[in-house]
Order: structure tokens, then sequence, then C-alpha cells
């Protein structure tokens, strides 16, 4: 185990993670807090009407929902393709191939 | 106006006592058919994975409703839809920070989590430290975090059956008068939790909370869906109508009814109630991934997959059930009102159940009325018990896990002792919570909610997230983060308008706030890092074999724990 932590494909492995995971965070987090942000000292702004009864409050509230949703899919859509087949390689590897997922009855106890 | 809702109150007593048959006959068969889940789960609890993680066996979308159950509390379904009814685009504000903080739970700390640890949130915090102290700290953040939760919780509760029942004050049912009632309620809902915990363990109450996510998802989207009929599918006309009926007009359908209020002429109040809406903003969208209760719910699952699939499983569920709960929210507003609303619960906690009702006597009369209204308050009923649930599990699996093998017995406890100290536990917490919550019952415990998220994104998300990915991170360094951050937390609450000071403050009688806002995430989040680095940097201790262990089974899943074979 430790000495996978200095390979190669390990170091692959957290870049093809981290490529996706910091900036995303690092993205909806600043998202979400320009919306409260917003709310608590642009409300010029947010109640300034689109159309009918909607304003860009209710607007910026649900593309809030919208971005969530949408992370949420192109993460599960990046792993998938990107970081899963890199783990299940350096898994196989680590706890020999037909023991798979379940091997872990003996792995270290915390 | 005055005539509506006293017209609205004598209404409720006319059908209140058909309606409350259907409601007592549909609580008694959801009882019946939740703990007959249990005794079937208790026979198949065996090991220790069995109790603590219900074997690992649940599917991703199986755990996702869980997860969402978990989430979609009472105070969630009745708080936030009574919160819109009220005061419009606010309640929807605060269901917003609850629905981006899964996206922390999710890129971060799900699967990493499920790889790497086995029960609880301690096994990965304290993978490369010295166990007894660590895990000490993360059992007090845990259950700390789980009580204050499950109290806000079973006041609600009381509150909610009383109300549910409708009985009014003055008047008595089954012999009951509204402040029996309340009690009853608190009794009953804390012997359900227990008896599902105790004898379900996570298999029981796992099952329990995807037989209620199924039952909240289908009556809200009933009840939405014959609010928008009511409107032709129109959802501009039933905003419109809404904000006419608030009588606050446009700003009902923009922030600052509830958050944030500006103070006419006083600039300080002002500053301090914009800056609460942000410490509010922080708490919730960084404590969500710091939930003790929800935390555990990765180890359900077989796999880190299945763990990520279940976050999005739930964050459909829960994204999905908030906008159906601002259709619920302005829904009340319009067809019950706030004069009627307000009569009946000043927080508006029963709009949803009114407005079941109304709906249903707009569609089939009187009988739909009270069956509609049956419905909604089984599933209320519902909610709050496999949220509670939740919460005692997780917090008797840390007691048994963390505290009494890992620190009391020094991991030498065996699974057979550890599950049943883990039963007792669950007997013992629920005990405890019965009795506060009915010495609380009368205490205005709203804010508990608030405070729950603000520790967990104070205490237990820095830590867990430093354990995860800083390599000089220590014993130290952890254990003063959760003691820093948790107590921050609490501590800025003891001295905040909330809990004295102020008419509507927990000890209305006295005055010792010095801390100008309601919910501390602003400061005590910062702190709680704060005191995690200055700790780690302060103690020469570091581990790097067992940080390069433990990124390894983090990101690979090798020796993760599997699913039980049966």
């Amino acid at each position: 185990m430790v000495a996978m932590h200095s390979d190669p494909r390990f170091d692959q492995l957290r870049r093809s993670l981290m490529r996706f995971v910091l900036p995303v965070s690092v993205g909806f987090l600043a998202w979400y807090l320009l919306y409260v942000l917003m709310s608590a000292y642009a409300r010029d702004v947010m109640s300034t009407v689109l159309f009918g009864d909607v304003n860009v409050a209710l607007v910026f509230g649900v593309l809030q929902f919208a971005s969530t949703f949408g992370i949420a899919i192109m993460y599960a859509r990046y792993a998938d393709r990107k970081v899963d087949p890199l783990a299940d390689d350096l898994r196989t590897e680590l706890t020999g191939a037909a023991a798979g997922a379940s091997a872990g009855r003996t792995g270290g106890r915390a | 106006m005055t005539t509506t809702a006293s017209h609205a109150l004598l209404a409720a007593e006319e059908v209140s006592s058909s309606s409350r048959t259907l409601t007592i006959l549909v609580f008694i068969v959801m009882i019946a058919v939740t703990l007959g889940v249990t005794v079937w789960a208790g026979r198949q609890t065996k090991s220790a994975a069995d109790f603590h993680s219900g074997g690992r066996e649940f599917s991703g979308m199986q755990n996702g409703f869980a997860i969402g159950s978990d989430y979609m509390s009472a105070a969630s379904f009745l708080g936030i839809a009574g919160m819109i009814a009220l005061f419009g685009y606010d309640g929807f504000l605060y269901s917003i920070g609850f629905l981006v903080a899964w996206l922390v739970a999710l890129l971060l700390v799900a699967e990493l989590l499920r790889n790497s640890g086995r029960f609880t949130m301690a096994d990965v915090l304290s993978y490369r430290m010295q166990q007894r102290p660590v895990r000490t700290a993360a059992a007090v953040s845990t259950i700390t975090v789980s009580i204050f939760y499950l109290l806000a919780q079973m006041v609600g509760a009381g509150a909610v059956v009383a109300l549910l029942l409708g009985i009014q004050p003055g008047e008595t049912y089954l012999g009951m008068d509204a402040d029996t009632a309340k009690i009853v309620g608190i009794v009953v809902v804390g012997i359900l939790m227990t008896l599902y915990v105790t004898f379900g363990g996570m298999k029981g109450t796992t099952w329990v909370q995807i037989i209620k996510a199924g039952m909240l998802m289908g009556g809200t989207i009933v009840l939405a869906a014959l609010v928008m009929a009511i409107y032709g599918f129109d959802f501009g006309e039933l905003m419109s109508d809404a904000s006419n009926a608030s009588g606050a007009g446009q700003s009902f359908l923009e922030p600052g009814l509830r958050f944030g209020v500006e103070v006419p002429g006083d600039a300080l109040q002002t500053m301090w109630n914009k800056l609460d809406l942000i410490s509010l903003g922080l708490a919730l969208v960084l404590g969500t991934a710091g939930l003790p209760h929800i935390l555990i719910r990765f180890y359900t699952v077989p796999d880190s997959k299945a763990a990520r699939k279940s976050v999005n499983w739930g964050i459909g569920l829960i994204g999905s059930f908030y906008l159906m709960t601002l259709i619920l929210g302005f829904g009340a507003a319009a067809l019950v009102g706030k004069e009627a609303i307000t009569a009946q619960d000043a927080a508006g906690n029963t709009a949803a159940p009114q407005l079941a009702r109304e709906v249903g006597e707009h569609f089939g009369g009187e009988f739909f009325g009270s069956v509609m209204l049956a419905v909604i308050a089984a599933v209320a009923f519902a909610a709050i018990l496999s949220t509670v649930a939740g919460l005692v599990i997780a917090s008797s699996s840390s007691l048994a896990h963390d505290f009494y093998n890992s620190v009391v017995r020094k991991g030498r406890a065996s699974e057979h002792e550890e599950i049943k100290v883990a039963r007792l536990s669950a007997f013992g917490i629920g005990a405890a919570s019965i009795v506060l919550a009915i010495f609380a019952q009368s205490l205005n415990v709203a804010f508990l909610v608030g405070l729950a998220f603000a520790i967990a994104a104070s205490a237990n998300l820095p830590t867990l997230l430093l354990s995860l990915f800083w390599k000089r991170f220590n014993t130290r360094g952890a254990v003063a983060g959760i003691y820093g951050g948790l107590i921050s937390a609490v501590g800025l609450v003891v001295f905040s308008p909330v809990f004295s000071g102020t008419e509507k403050a927990l000890l209305p009688g006295i005055d010792i706030a010095w801390f100008p806002l309601t919910n501390p995430g602003l400061v005590s989040i910062p702190l709680g890092l704060l005191c995690a680095i200055v700790g780690t940097l302060s103690s020469g201790e570091s581990n790097p074999r067992r940080f390069a262990e433990l990124q390894v089974r983090a990101l690979t899943g090798a020796g993760a724990e599997g699913a039980a074979k049966h």
C-alpha cells in the first residue's frame, strides 16, 4: 500500500480526480456564495422583474438547483470514465485479481 | 381577515373528528408496518457490520432514498413549506443551502470515506492518529451534533402530533388536552425510534427510511400536482396569487422577509442581520458533509461507486422535493392564507397539512379533505420517525464503536460485545432524549438544527478533509480542530441573542448576549479550521506511512470493507 503511494499510476489517479474535484468545488462554492451575498446586499438587482412575476432572485435560485443537478451528473460521468478505470486497475493489483472488492475482511483495521 | 381565521378554526373542529379517526388509523398501520420491518431486519442482524452498516448490502438507489429520508426531516417538510408560506422567497433560499451542500459530500467526502472507514466518521479521522484521544473527540462531537438535532426533531414532533390530531387549546381528545398530547407525542416517537434502532439496527432503520422516502415523495407529488391543477398548471398564476394573498406584495417574491432583514433606522442591526444570513448560508452548505448520521449512510453500500450513486439519487430526490415544496408553500400562502396558518401554529409548521385539507375539499368535498389531511399527517409523522431513528443509530454506533470498543476496551471487544453495547446505547440515548425533549418542549429550540449544522461544519468537516488531504495533519491537530470547532460553535450560541436577552430567547429572563449573530458559522468555521492547523503545527508528530496508506485506500478502494455475505 505504502509503495503504491509513490507509483506514477497512483499519482495519475490522484491528479485525474483532483482535476475535476478541485476547480468544480471552488466554482460551485463561489457560485453559491455569490447567490447568498446578492440575497443579502444586492436586493435591487435580485428584485428586478424579468417577466410576469418572475424576478432575478427566482431565476438565480432555480439556477442553483440546475447547477447542482448538472455538476452531480457531470461528476458521475467523469468519474465513471476517467477515474474508476485507474482505481480499478490499481485495486486489482493491490488486492489480487480474484479477491476483488470483497477482499476487505482482512484489510487493516482503522 | 379575523373572521376568515375563526371560520377556518371552526371548520377545523367540524372535520376534525372524522379526519382524526382516519389520521390515527393511518398512524397505526404505518407503525405496524415499520415495526414488522424492524423485527424482520433484527433477525438478520448478526455481525457488527449488520448492526452499524446494514451489512453494506443496500443498492445505491436504496441508500439514496434513505439519504433523502434522513435529510428530509419533518423540519424540512413542514418547516420549509411553512417558511415559504409565511415569508415567501426566504424559505426557498433556505432550501437552496440544504441542497447545494450535497455537492461537498459528493465531490470531497462520500467515496473516500466509504473506501477508508468501517462504521463511523472517527474511523477515517483516527486512521493515522493516536486512537483514543481522536476517537473520544469524534464521539463527543458526533453525540453532541446528533442530540441537538434529535431534540429539535422531538420537540417539534410533540407539537406536530398534537396539531396533526387537531387538538385545540382547551379541548380534549381521548382524555388528552393539547399539552398532554404533546408529551404523548414525544414519548411515542421516542419509544418507536428506540425500538427501530435497538432491534432493527441499521438494516431496520434503513428500510424504515426507504418506506418513508417513498411516502413523502408520493404525498408531495400528489399534493403539488393538485395545487398546480387548481391554477391550471400555471406557476406564474400561483405566484401572483400567493404574493397578493400574503399581504407583502412583490417583496414576498424577493429575499429579505425572514433573513437579512433590513431594520429601518437601525443600520447596525441591519448589518448584523445580513451577516447572520451569510453565516447561516455557510453553515448550511458546509455542515451536511460533516453530519455523522449522513456520513454513516455511505457505509451501507457495497463500494464507493454505489456511494457515489446514492448521493446522486439523494440529490435528485432532495432537489425535486424542495422544488415541489415551493409549490406547497406558495399554495398554502394563496389557498390557506397567512391568518389561518398562524392561527394554527405561529411558526407555520402546519401549513402543509392545512393545505392538504384545503385542496382535498376543493376537489372532493369534506371527505376527501379529511383523507388528504390524514395522508399528509401520516407522511409528516413518518418523516419525524425516520430522521430521529437515523440520529439514534449514528450516536449509538459512535458510542459503541469509537468510545466503548476503541477507548474503553482498547479495540479488544468482540463483535457480539460491540453490538450489545450499541443496543444498550440506543436504549440509553432514546430514554435520555425523551426526558430532555419533555423538559425542552416549552422552549424555542428551532435554532438547534442550525446549531447542529454549524458544529458539523466547524468541528467535523475541516478535520475530515485535513485528515484525507493534508500529509502533516496529526493527533493534536485533529483533537484541537474538533474541540475548537465544537466549543466555539456552542459557546458563541450561548452568548447569542437566541440563548438570552430577547423575548424569543431560550432563557428570556437573563441577558448574557454579546455575540450579535444567531448562527455562529461565520466565526466558528474559520476558528475550527485554525485550531486544527495550529494544533498540527505545534506538535512534531507525523506519520507519512499511514497517510500514504490512507490515501491509497481512499482513492483506490483497496482493502475497503466489502458487503456481508449471508
